[in-house]
């Protein structure tokens, strides 16, 4: 029970507030911000939902990226807003900030072999996200075109 | 209603210069222009529009067959971003499209989206303690660590709002950032106000990270504008490793005293 809490609860909770506050700083209307943390929200329960059916962790990150962009896409076309205002709130929650700052503490350290393992995990989970985010705007795309065509 | 060449050029390069400085994809502003301009019969044969745009610059040429071709070009020197504004600008160009306005009614629509309100400093600087308070738990930081991240957000913005005046790269920015964390956590983990200062830097550092930057990004590349998404990719890594290079060089530095 407390596992739930503090496993998927709590993450989720982090993620919903994180995300408006980021709305904020990105001077987003109130009405928008809460949709887009709801987004982000999402995004860490499918990201925990993956991680616990033992998906690898780079699939876990480029499925979640992948949602949440088809999210993002979603939303946008039926607000009427960029896509990109749904999608950079969503992602949040999904950047790698502990790989980052462990890539770093062991390069400082002077710990070549756990370097450069962090820093191929961050640059991997980087490259999951972008793919992720990259699948679904490319096919988006694509019906987009294709349904111009057939009007 | 018809409107020349001169007014267009006007018009499509305010929008398109607001459009990136407000952090829009840069595809989307070739587009929107190109857009604008063909619903004022400006789309091909005598009568063309062809544009340019990278995130530091935007060159428009427009052709109407009469006389010499006009160009502006319009240099973009600092971007804030505010997605609010794009919104609004997207949907000012789709009105455009449509109704077709005179050019009065156009401009009078760009000095309003121009003049909409922003958030306050306090509402910023409470969003930024929040960003980093979060983030701090979200990594597996102690109520402590949380605490402190959330003060050391606000620092952060105070002083990045005194560097900003002098108009720094984009990685001082983030180098002072960065710094000004990582010491800060540091000195405050010496004092044994919390047990360590990882998840402090961590939480108070996600403030730095470049989303916007990175998410056009990728959203340029798919969309084919190469030359913006390399520019734009470029600036992310410089961010990234600004923030690396300042926080690894203030903790370095503290673990030598």
């Amino acid at each position: 029970m407390e596992n739930i809490l503090s496993e998927i609860i709590l993450p989720c909770i982090y993620s919903l507030i994180a995300s408006i506050a980021f709305g904020v700083q990105f001077n987003i209307r109130f009405r928008h911000m809460l949709a887009a943390g709801i987004g982000a929200t999402l995004t860490q329960l499918i990201f925990t939902g993956f991680e616990m059916s033992g998906t690898g962790q780079m699939l876990c990150y480029f499925f979640s990226a992948a949602a949440v962009s088809v999210y993002a896409e979603l939303m946008a076309r039926r607000l009427h807003v960029p896509v990109n205002m749904y999608l950079v709130i969503g992602i949040i929650p999904l950047v790698p900030g502990g790989y980052m700052y462990n890539t770093m503490i062991t390069l400082v350290s002077g710990d070549v072999e756990s370097f450069s393992h962090q820093f191929a995990e961050s640059v991997g989970i980087a490259g999951s996200i972008a793919m992720g985010v990259f699948a679904v705007s490319a096919l988006m795309r694509l019906f987009r075109i294709i349904a111009k065509q057939a009007i | 209603m018809d409107i020349t060449a001169n007014e267009l050029l006007q018009i499509t390069s305010s929008i398109g210069s607001m459009l990136i400085e407000y952090g829009a994809e840069i595809y989307r502003v070739e587009d929107s222009i190109y857009r604008i301009a063909a619903a004022y019969g400006f789309s091909g044969g005598e009568r063309k529009i062809e544009v340019f745009a990278i995130p530091a610059s935007l060159i428009i040429t427009i052709n109407d067959g009469s006389e010499a071709p006009l160009t502006q070009t319009v240099r973009i020197s600092s971007r804030e971003t505010n997605l609010d504004r794009v919104d609004k600008l997207n949907n000012l160009s789709r009105f455009i499209c449509v109704e077709k306005p005179d050019i009065k009614t156009i401009k009078r629509h760009i000095s309003e989206i121009r003049e909409r309100r922003i958030y306050g400093y306090p509402v910023r600087i409470l969003s930024y303690a929040v960003v980093g308070t979060t983030f701090s738990l979200f990594f597996g930081g102690t109520p402590s660590d949380a605490l402190f991240a959330g003060l050391i957000s606000m620092i952060v913005f105070v002083v990045s709002k005194f560097v900003n005046k002098v108009k720094p790269s984009v990685f001082f920015q983030s180098v002072i950032g960065s710094v000004v964390i990582a010491s800060i956590a540091v000195l405050v983990s010496r004092m044994g106000l919390t047990e360590s200062f990882d998840k402090i830097i961590i939480g108070a550092s996600m403030n730095l990270v470049p989303g916007v930057t990175l998410t056009n990004c990728m959203r340029d590349f798919i969309a084919g504008d190469f030359l913006a998404g390399m520019y734009t990719l470029t600036e992310a890594l410089l961010v990234a490793v600004g923030m690396a290079v300042g926080a690894a060089s203030a903790i370095a530095l503290f673990s030598m005293i």
